[in-house]
């Protein structure tokens, strides 16, 4: 099948599978692969067939990353064999990868913002007449992997414009543009809604019945055990087993990864609500994004916003800590209104807010761990004398403390932030709540992107600071982190406030019937809840 | 994974950058002296000395502002009008007042000057919000045209003799006084960027506007303040080198800018933002001044030396996006 290159147009017009279902397309066996003395795997064993969903299931820095980036040729190898197509491999390259019909889509997205759909899916492979770009031909081949894809995007959109889970699906069809066998997807949900993630679950179903081979990247229990066929451990580097996913449970799955025993998985929480903290009274928001917002916020107790992506939640926290301007109606901290409201203002007030973007405001990603660990604590006595001069040990040995207490791995202290994975920088972000006194902590999407090891461990920090009387505000789009870590819930649908429940009432049937304004709970949406 | 946050010995990697530059200043000055022994004369070796420490300045104006993803295109047009102010006042009140008190208001407008300059650089970029390229595009425009204006176009002669003596011809234990300036300047520059919180925030906006923001930082007033800061320290390039000159120069500083942004990022700066330590100045000084000196030795063409240091730009920008690739 060596022969059988970029071929494009034969396997798109006839969706005739290119390989028969059960035929093995990667074979890799006892390879190993280090850098200086960091073994990131050792002894690693996979195979991926034709038809299959073969999902990679690992911690942060199991080296799940460094398996992918071999497949698709970014990183060498150091020892063992991997065999591609019944072939061996000795050197590949992503290029040759992408000719083989290796694909891959990353979690971070590589389209271009300002370019269209049509552009971006031929960035780098465009197709010439001459010297000339083959538009028409372009052209066509866009529509038949729209239309076989069953994507109603306009190939000259420009992809800026696009909401996240079209740019997911720009990804997707960028993949299959060209003759592809294998689909290499890395965390592919991470960013997307419910709704979205069930309309990629149909396409990868589809495309999985079509012959290709999917190597599937994730550690969100409800769609592996939705897509999985086969699912493959790994632990810090060593491969642990792989196993039909028909034979075996989500627990035995958490404990081939954790290598401990999955007891509880959502921490519980002792409420003894106090004072309240904070008051919202009648706040409306200058976006328009939600409106007539009034509740409380109390000590001790863990208080939830759910509802579907869009909603409003996430506005509400970031009026909490002044990134989003009032139109109407006031918020109250400890007795006085927060007036000219700011990020600073709120710090002052002893409120704490992790955004969900980590990248964009969360961390400073080329700067150390110290710098970021530090950024929100710099006019605190305990890092600086009088906000002027930095106290660098202090600064160095609190980092310290929190890389061990919130076991962050990292390379050094001195590592940029965008060298830790993603529940590492979840961690060292979480670290800033603990770099000065606060009472009232924001979470928007704890856990968003964050393996399932990181995700307790959050719940651990979130159990403590609730349990020391501090207030805690959750807003998570994962219904049941919502519903299993707050005593109160409120709901929000269209940037409103349409419903609040309070300890026992908190139910999944109860939530659920308020997402949705006059439908009945789907139950697609209650099946992908843990 | 106890291997993992253990650091190696010796990693050539880790080291080899910061060998980079030394080495290259090292093979500039052995090239030419080669071809021209006059290179490593006592003489040549105090003008290297001096000339770097002018241009120090510059670079390292440039190197604050693009430690915060902006650039100051208006160095050049700032050490031009406070060469040709500091000059007038000089010589307006030398006659009344007496060499010191000359000399010294001098130099004092001259640095009030180059703080006022960069305040309306770091308003506008800063509290505006506009773009430091447009802005310092725009500004370098005006103080330059103010420069020639208000000298007519020509030099400002008769400065007093001390002046020259003090930020020039002086030597404190050998070293000539340029050197010793920019020596306390540079360290206190270092202490600023790497102890103190504004130093911190500076990188952290850089990288991010938001991440300081959200960390509740005074993103506006630190930006502001990385202006003003780049303003003073062209202003001491510009008494630094009309001190040198002799004269008040409506044009003094013409050629400084693309110059200034290529020392800094030669020497390791990111346009990036959120990266250079205060060794990017000080190599990337010393590299453009031993090239352009040894040129001058070599007796290459002076119209050579921009296409000189345009290739030093790009090849500095070209070693930053080679380090920074796949982030």
């Amino acid at each position: 099948m060596a022969e059988h290159m970029i071929e494009p147009d034969a396997a798109l017009a006839s969706g005739h599978p290119a390989h028969k279902a059960g035929e093995t397309l990667i074979e890799l066996r006892d390879l190993d692969k280090s850098y200086g003395a960091f073994k990131a795997l050792q002894g690693m064993q996979f195979e991926l067939r034709a038809g299959e969903v073969h999902v990679l299931f690992g911690e942060n820095g199991a080296g799940k990353s460094t398996l992918i980036q071999i497949i698709c040729g970014v990183q060498g190898f150091d020892s063992g064999s991997y065999r591609l197509f019944n072939e061996p491999v000795s050197v590949m390259t992503p290029a040759l990868a992408h000719d083989k019909g290796v694909s891959i889509v990353f979690q971070e997205f590589s389209l271009i913002p300002e370019m269209t759909v049509e552009e971006n899916l031929f960035l780098g492979h465009e197709m010439v007449q001459g010297m000339r770009l083959a538009k028409t031909e372009m052209r066509r081949k866009v529509h038949a992997v729209l239309d076989r894809l069953g994507f109603a995007l306009d190939p000259r959109a420009r992809v800026r414009t696009l909401r996240r889970a079209h740019q997911q699906m720009v990804e997707i069809a960028k993949a299959l543009l060209w003759d592809c066998r294998v689909l290499i997807l890395d965390e592919p949900t991470a960013s997307l809604t419910d709704q979205e993630a069930a309309q990629l679950f149909d396409i990868i179903e589809q495309l999985r019945a079509d012959g290709l081979g999917i190597v599937y990247v994730s550690h969100r229990m409800p769609e592996i055990s939705r897509l999985a066929d086969r699912v493959t451990v790994l632990r810090d580097g060593k491969y642990i087993d792989t196993v039909q996913m028909a034979e075996t449970s989500e627990k035995e799955l958490v404990q081939l990864m954790t290598g401990r025993t999955f007891d509880e998985f959502f921490p519980q929480i002792t409420r003894s609500a106090g004072d309240t903290l904070m008051q919202f009274e009648g706040v409306t928001l200058q976006r328009g994004m939600a409106h007539d917002l009034s509740f409380k916020v109390r000590r001790g107790e863990v208080l939830g916003f759910a509802g579907l992506a869009g909603c409003g939640k996430s506005e509400v926290l970031r009026a909490a800590f002044g990134l989003e301007a009032l139109a109407s109606g006031e918020i109250t901290c400890g007795g006085t209104r927060l007036d000219r409201h700011s990020p600073r203002k709120a710090l002052g007030n002893r409120i704490c807010y992790f955004p969900s973007d980590r990248a964009t405001e969360g961390l400073a990603m080329s700067q150390n761990l110290i710098s970021n660990s530090t950024v929100a604590a710099l006019d605190d006595n305990r890092f600086s004398w009088r906000g002027m001069l930095l106290k660098r040990p202090a600064e160095r040995s609190f980092t310290q403390d929190i890389v061990e207490k919130l076991k962050i791995r990292t390379p050094g202290l001195n590592a940029r932030a965008d060298q830790l994975s993603g529940g590492n920088k979840q961690k060292l972000m979480i670290a800033r709540g603990l770099s000065r006194e606060f009472d009232i902590f924001l979470f928007d999407e704890p856990t968003v992107g964050v393996d399932i090891q990181a995700k307790l461990e959050i719940y651990d920090v979130i159990k403590t600071l609730t349990e020391a009387g501090k207030a805690v505000v959750i807003a998570s789009s994962e219904l049941a982190e919502v519903m299993h870590m707050s005593h109160r819930v409120i709901v929000m649908r269209e940037g409103a406030i349409v419903g609040e429940l309070d300890g026992d009432e908190v139910t999944e049937q109860a939530l659920l019937s308020h997402f949705f304004a006059h439908e009945e709970p789907a139950a697609q949406t209650a099946g992908e809840v843990n | 994974m106890a291997d993992q946050t253990q650091s190696t010995p010796l990693d050539l990697r880790a080291i080899a950058p910061h060998l980079l530059l030394p080495l290259a200043i090292i093979g500039v000055v052995v090239f030419f002296a080669a071809l021209q022994p006059a290179m490593i004369s006592g003489g040549n070796v105090v003008n290297i000395m001096k000339q770097s420490s002018l241009f120090f300045f510059v670079a390292a104006a440039q190197l604050v502002v693009i430690i915060t993803r902006g650039f100051d295109l208006s160095v050049g047009a700032n050490v031009s009008l406070v060469s040709v102010v500091s000059s007038m006042v000089m010589t307006s009140l030398l006659p009344g007042l007496g060499v010191e008190i000359g000399v010294f208001a001098g130099v004092c407008t001259g640095l009030a000057i180059g703080a006022a300059l960069g305040a309306i650089n770091g308003v506008l970029v800063a509290y505006a919000r506009i773009n430091p390229f447009v802005v310092t595009l725009a500004t370098m425009s005006i103080f330059t045209g103010i420069a020639t204006t208000i000298s007519g176009g020509f030099p400002i002669f008769n400065l007093p003799e001390g002046f020259s003596f003090a930020l020039n011809q002086m030597t404190v234990l050998l070293l000539p006084i340029p050197l010793i300036i920019a020596g306390a300047v540079a360290w206190g520059l270092h202490v600023m960027l790497t102890r103190t919180v504004h130093g911190r925030v500076l990188y952290v906006l850089g990288d991010s506007n938001e991440v300081a923001h959200v960390g509740g930082r005074r993103v506006r007033e630190h930006l502001f303040f990385a202006y003003v800061t780049s303003g003073i320290l062209a202003a001491i390039a510009g008494l630094l080198m009309t001190a040198q000159t002799g004269s008040g120069e409506p044009n003094l500083g013409t050629s400084l800018v693309l110059s200034s942004i290529a020392a800094a990022v030669i020497g390791g700066a990111s346009l990036r933002g959120g990266t250079g330590t205060i060794s990017a100045p000080i190599y990337g000084a010393l590299l453009i001044t031993c090239l352009s000196i040894g040129m001058n030795l070599q007796q290459i063409n002076g119209s050579l030396q921009p296409v000189v240091i345009g290739a030093i730009l790009i090849f500095g920008a070209a070693l930053d996006a080679y380090r920074t690739r796949g982030r």
